[in-house]
């Protein structure tokens, strides 16, 4: 029984996916449409930085399986390599390389959170701004899958479980 | 004009005297008869004065044993407080042992999460390089936002800018 409700609380964790996108940011009098990737951040970015348009110039969207992947989000100019060394129970660990051509710019490590999304500010390019946006979404194919299977309760209040006791005891 | 009955009457309380009296003495047919039926009626009235003040006494104590029958009994039905752990004093200390345990427990959790620490829950930023040479007056700074996203922002200032031309996809 505890086996089982461990393979499927991986299980569920493992089918996700994290979306990394190279975004410009600007002021045009006519902005497009924003990307349905940022569409849930449109206002905040908004507020952050005040440009009413932001364009997606590169992006990955990677399926994570063990946790262990890298991957590269490309535009013409920019390459953002993410390393992933990890999943935590709150997130994925996260070594980000932002590139200019072959020149590094920034490097960071971060643990990326399921449930907040990563925004990096970039340098200056033309009357713009270069953004890095990372946010953790339900893989698609599991996320039909868990709408069209409601939640196993067993397995929903064992995740809880085990968040409470990795809260206590770290 | 007293009739006999009022002057006997007088006679027997001792109330006639002079010459009234010796004409009421020298009226009655037996006077030692009626002598002595004054010497009891004086007895029978003692007896009615002592009688009375001691029936009197009794009636007080009388009403007294009835007042304090009617409190006794009146105390015997009022509920009795049933005896209870939770006195005054322990519901007292009971308080003061939460309230006390109610903010160790604040203070230590409040220890462990220090506001400016960063939740779990949020995506933390363990640390960030700049090149130095390229960008020497890069600053970093990182917050969340405050709206319902919860979205971490790595903010720098100071990096190199870059042509239009960089804006390609």
């Amino acid at each position: 029984m505890f086996l089982i409700l461990a393979l499927s609380a991986v299980s569920a964790d493992a089918a996700q996916a994290v979306w990394s996108g190279l975004v410009i940011a600007e002021n045009v009098p006519q902005p497009a449409p924003i990307p349905p990737e940022l569409t849930g951040l449109e206002q905040t970015l908004k507020d952050l930085f005040g440009y009413n348009q932001f364009e997606v110039i590169g992006q990955s969207n990677k399926t994570l399986k063990t946790g262990d992947e890298d991957w590269l989000a490309n535009s013409k100019y920019f390459a953002l390599h993410v390393d992933a060394r990890g999943e935590n129970d709150s997130g994925y660990s996260l070594n980000l390389t932002l590139y200019k051509e072959k020149d590094v710019l920034l490097e960071t490590d971060a643990n990326l959170s399921k449930s907040s999304p990563l925004v990096i500010k970039g340098p200056q390019v033309g009357s713009g701004q270069l953004l890095l946006v990372l946010v953790v979404k339900d893989d698609e194919l599991a996320h039909r899958r868990r709408h069209a299977e409601p939640a196993n309760p067993i397995t929903t209040a064992w995740q809880r479980l085990r968040r409470a006791i990795h809260n206590v005891i770290p | 004009m007293k009739t006999f009955e009022e002057k006997w009457t007088a006679w027997l309380d001792g109330q006639l005297s002079g010459r009234e009296l010796t004409e009421f003495e020298a009226s009655l047919p037996d006077l030692a008869t009626a002598e002595a039926e004054k010497r009891d009626a004086q007895k029978l009235g003692s007896f009615l004065k002592e009688q009375l003040t001691t029936q009197a006494l009794s009636n007080e104590e009388f009403f007294n044993h009835q007042l304090r029958e009617r409190i006794a009994s009146d105390t015997q039905d009022r509920p009795r407080a049933t005896s209870t752990w939770w006195t005054i004093p322990r519901l007292v200390w009971s308080g003061a042992t939460a309230l006390a345990l109610f903010v160790i427990t604040t203070v230590v959790l409040m220890t462990q999460h220090q506001p400016g620490e960063q939740s779990e829950y949020l995506t933390q930023i363990l640390n960030t390089r700049v090149d130095p040479a390229a960008n020497p007056s890069a600053t970093i700074s990182i917050f969340e936002s405050k709206t319902d996203n919860k979205v971490t922002v790595l903010w720098t200032e100071g990096l190199q800018t870059l042509p239009a031309d960089y804006a390609a996809k």
